[in-house]
């Protein structure tokens, strides 16, 4: 409630990179604005140099020369091998439902990438000591600290079919990301079938790690309700929700709903 | 480089030459007009490659406002760049003022709900693949 600095308003900066917009809200805490604004710089480095290594749109970069057989993975950067790791792991942590080899034009980390890359963005930023930090890369998103004076972020989930509508609001300390049909139309393929994944109109994955939480999400929403299962399953805490075509939601236990009720200040 | 779909096109037909440069702020988006009836397209594509630039339409992305500013060398693009970017400060009360009801039927009646952020739809590329399709439709290229 205080208007002063201490809690204060975050610095919000929005970064287009990656085909989309990076958004960050930083709660300084006792860190003056430049640290700040220097360490937002840093973090905008880490996505564009994410983007560099990683965008199949680019046909120069390191993953496009993978696909094309250009290179080979021992000549691309070590972080290449890291992230097809971490897809290798996911592949199997999932039962194959997200499967960055079965998309179509060669491996496609995707899935997972953009995730990874705000994570490290945020761990730039939280490592300078701020109070409190968002990254919001088009939707994952990831925090760390507290919201100014809040005691915790809120993250409202979007809506699968109603634009500019939120299905609900949750409490968040660290990844939510969320995948569904809807959001990126055809890029969202059941590697089973080779075809557009059906079922599931929106899924989020709650959890410590975004790039983890990414691969969740995107192989729950393939995978449909029964995905709920691996999601709760993977070590360190992660929870699921889903929302099914047809509307009906599931949630695992420890998605922390806000209550429709607190998220109103009574008008009076 | 970009899903850009070829939705648009006929959106922002008379406003191809007249957007060139950095500040015209666009026709409002958010309404679609379709201005114009069949007008005779605009210069057809140059011999020799000209550099142009337009900005696109302001597109909402969920947080606010965006536009993109394309630069073309002929028909090839040459560079793409967010124009204008307003974070609107209320966003969160806006979406709020806007979120459904859900668990138990509960109803939303406030219009100030405190949120952080959202998680889910990517807003933004939408916004940025739409705006920037609107530039190109400016350029006629595309």
């Amino acid at each position: 409630m205080s208007s002063g600095q201490a809690g204060g308003d975050p610095l919000r900066h929005a970064e287009p990179v990656m085909g989309t917009v990076v958004s960050f809200a930083v709660y300084p805490g006792d860190r003056d604005r430049a640290t700040v604004i220097e360490a937002l710089a840093g973090a905008c480095r880490i996505l564009h140099d994410a983007d560099a290594i990683y965008s199949t749109y680019q046909p120069e970069s390191p993953i496009s020369r993978l696909r094309s057989g250009a290179a080979t993975l021992a000549e691309l950067p070590p972080e290449v091998e890291e992230v097809l790791e971490l897809c290798a792991h996911m592949k199997a942590a999932t039962a194959g439902w997200f499967d960055p080899w079965a998309m179509p034009g060669g491996v496609d980390p995707t899935g997972l990438v953009k995730g990874w890359a705000a994570e490290r963005a945020l761990r730039a930023l939280a490592r300078t000591g701020v109070s409190g930090v968002m990254v919001n890369a088009a939707g994952d998103v990831i925090v760390h600290g507290r919201p100014g004076e809040e005691s915790s972020w809120r993250i409202g989930i979007a809506h699968p079919w109603r634009a500019g509508a939120l299905a609900c609001v949750i409490e968040a300390d660290a990844a939510v990301a969320t995948s569904g049909s809807y959001e990126r139309g055809a890029h969202l393929f059941d590697p089973r079938s080779g075809r557009p994944a059906a079922g599931v109109a929106s899924a989020t994955v709650t959890g410590p790690s975004l790039a983890i939480a990414d691969a969740l999400a995107t192989a729950l929403a393939v995978a449909g309700p029964d995905g709920i299962e691996f999601v709760t399953g993977y070590p360190g805490g992660y929870d699921a929700y889903v929302i099914g075509d047809d509307g009906a939601e599931l949630a695992s236990d420890g998605i922390r709903f806000v209550p429709v009720a607190a998220l109103s200040a009574e008008p009076s | 480089m970009l899903p850009v779909g070829s939705a648009r096109a006929s959106t922002d037909r008379q406003h191809h030459k007249s957007a060139v440069g950095g500040s015209a702020p666009p026709a409002s988006a958010a309404g679609g007009s379709t201005t114009g009836g069949a007008s005779s397209p605009g210069p057809s594509a140059p011999l020799v490659e000209v550099r142009r630039t337009a900005v696109g339409a302001l597109e909402n992305y969920g947080y606010g406002i965006l536009s993109v500013r394309v630069t073309v060398l002929g028909s090839r693009i040459e560079s793409v760049a967010v124009q204008r970017l307003q974070t609107a400060e209320q966003y969160s009360q806006q979406l709020a003022a806007q979120a459904i009801p859900m668990l138990h039927s509960e109803v939303l009646s406030a219009q100030s709900a405190q949120i952080n952020g959202i998680s889910g739809a990517s807003y933004t590329s939408q916004a940025y693949a739409l705006s920037l399709q609107s530039a190109l439709d400016r350029l006629h290229v595309a």
